[in-house]
């Protein structure tokens, strides 16, 4: 129902951001000539440098399977992604979601992970044909299994209402945790794929008598800032979104 | 009383409350925007009682509980209340002056948004103080404008 409803709202969605792409087409009838060059030269650039650490990825990545295939484990597969463009934000003050143009047509369901170019951002939480809604890590109601990356500590991290603080939760006294250790999603729970950059520690306060520290982390990925996002399919399930649009045939 | 309304006056303000009412603003602005759609249902059921009523008006707040994603029927609800206040309170509510029809406006806005705050508060919101009526508040401020721009416009297309 909501679904059904919010498909037939997506014109709403599409004019509240109306202004921005005008904004952004109009800004664009004034580059010079120059400046676009320039630009192209500076992406021509970075596309070399990412191509040759994208070349040394793909030889990592075949001699990890080929490790993981001799200790009899699965292989590890890349994850599928498309990019989706952010269009509205909750009018709630009080709640971080934002709506993203890409639906169940497009083969997103609830609970899927989404990503900026810095690291995670959320998960989507509803979906209705052309947009779907997207909670972000900020949020008070919002917490994420994740893991050390120096030595695999596992943690929950949660949201506390400001985009620029997130809460590390039951990390006991003595564990072996500093500022500035960059933690990465861990996979557990199912939700999010493993290994993504989610946050960095930012302070540590050891209050004494108390079980647990209380840990404070800065998210990676800029929550109230990015305009495209990146939606994650798990491999394992390539087959969920194949089952998303027999749904989408009885709009 | 309005002798004659305009239909698509009417849908064209709908339109236009829902999509103010997810609009992009700086972040520091949110907690005092207006609430859009509560003004468009009061000045409808106000202007044309006989056509715009309850009904209309939750089925206009379950638009918006989409748009804002609040559990389904809390916005519908707190709407059809701002109808059903609009409409007992009309013969009197004709006879006050501008000032005392803002009043009349955030009293009833400001019910609308307690309404809603509360069904928030139940699912476990956040608790912000009453910093909640800040919307009933600027649209009251905004009343006597959008009172008039959409009586001009009825007046010359109706």
């Amino acid at each position: 129902m909501r679904s059904t409803i919010a498909t037939g709202l997506a014109p709403v969605y599409w004019l509240g951001n109306a202004p921005y792409q005008f904004a952004d087409w109009a800004s664009g009838l004034f580059v010079s000539k120059d400046e676009l060059q320039q630009e192209n030269e500076d992406l021509r650039a970075r596309l070399l440098i990412l191509e040759r650490r994208a070349l040394k990825y793909a030889a990592l990545a075949a001699e990890n399977n080929e490790l993981r295939r001799l200790m009899n484990s699965a292989e590890v597969l890349d994850d599928r992604v498309i990019v989706a463009e952010v269009v509205g934000v909750s009018p709630d003050p009080y709640s971080h979601e934002v709506v993203i143009n890409k639906g169940l047509r497009d083969g997103v369901t609830p609970g899927q992970a989404i990503l900026d170019a810095h690291g995670l951002m959320g998960q989507v939480v509803q979906a209705s044909q052309l947009t779907s809604r997207v909670l972000l890590l900020s949020d008070s109601s919002h917490a994420v299994p994740v893991e050390v990356v120096r030595n695999g500590l596992r943690a929950i991290l949660l949201g506390t209402g400001n985009p620029d603080a997130l809460d590390l939760v039951h990390v006991p006294d003595t564990a072996d945790i500093r500022e500035g250790d960059l933690l990465v999603s861990s996979g557990l729970g199912g939700r999010f794929p493993r290994g993504y950059p989610v946050a960095e520690v930012s302070r540590i306060s050891k209050e004494p008598g108390e079980p647990f520290v209380s840990i404070q982390a800065t998210p990676k990925a800029e929550l109230n800032q990015s305009r495209l996002v990146l939606v994650v399919f798990p491999p394992a399930r390539p087959e969920v979104s194949d089952a998303g649009d027999p749904a989408g045939e009885g709009e | 009383m309005l002798s004659v309304i305009s239909y698509p006056v009417f849908v064209l303000s709908v339109v236009l409350a829902l999509v103010l009412s997810i609009s992009l603003f700086p972040v520091g602005w949110f907690e005092f925007r207006p609430e859009w759609l509560g003004l468009v249902v009061f000045y409808w059921t106000f202007r044309a009682p006989a056509q715009f009523g309850v009904l209309l008006a939750w089925c206009l707040g379950l638009l918006l509980d989409v748009l804002e994603a609040t559990p389904l029927g809390v916005n519908a609800l707190a709407m059809a209340a701002v109808a059903f206040l609009v409409l007992t309170i009309h013969p009197r509510l004709r006879m006050y002056p501008l000032p005392q029809q803002c009043l009349m406006v955030f009293l009833l806005l400001g019910i609308n948004q307690m309404l809603v705050h509360f069904v928030k508060q139940l699912l476990g919101a956040d608790n912000t103080g009453f910093s909640y009526l800040w919307p009933a508040l600027t649209s009251a401020v905004l009343w006597p404008l959008v009172c008039g721009l959409l009586d001009h416009i009825n007046q010359k297309l109706g």
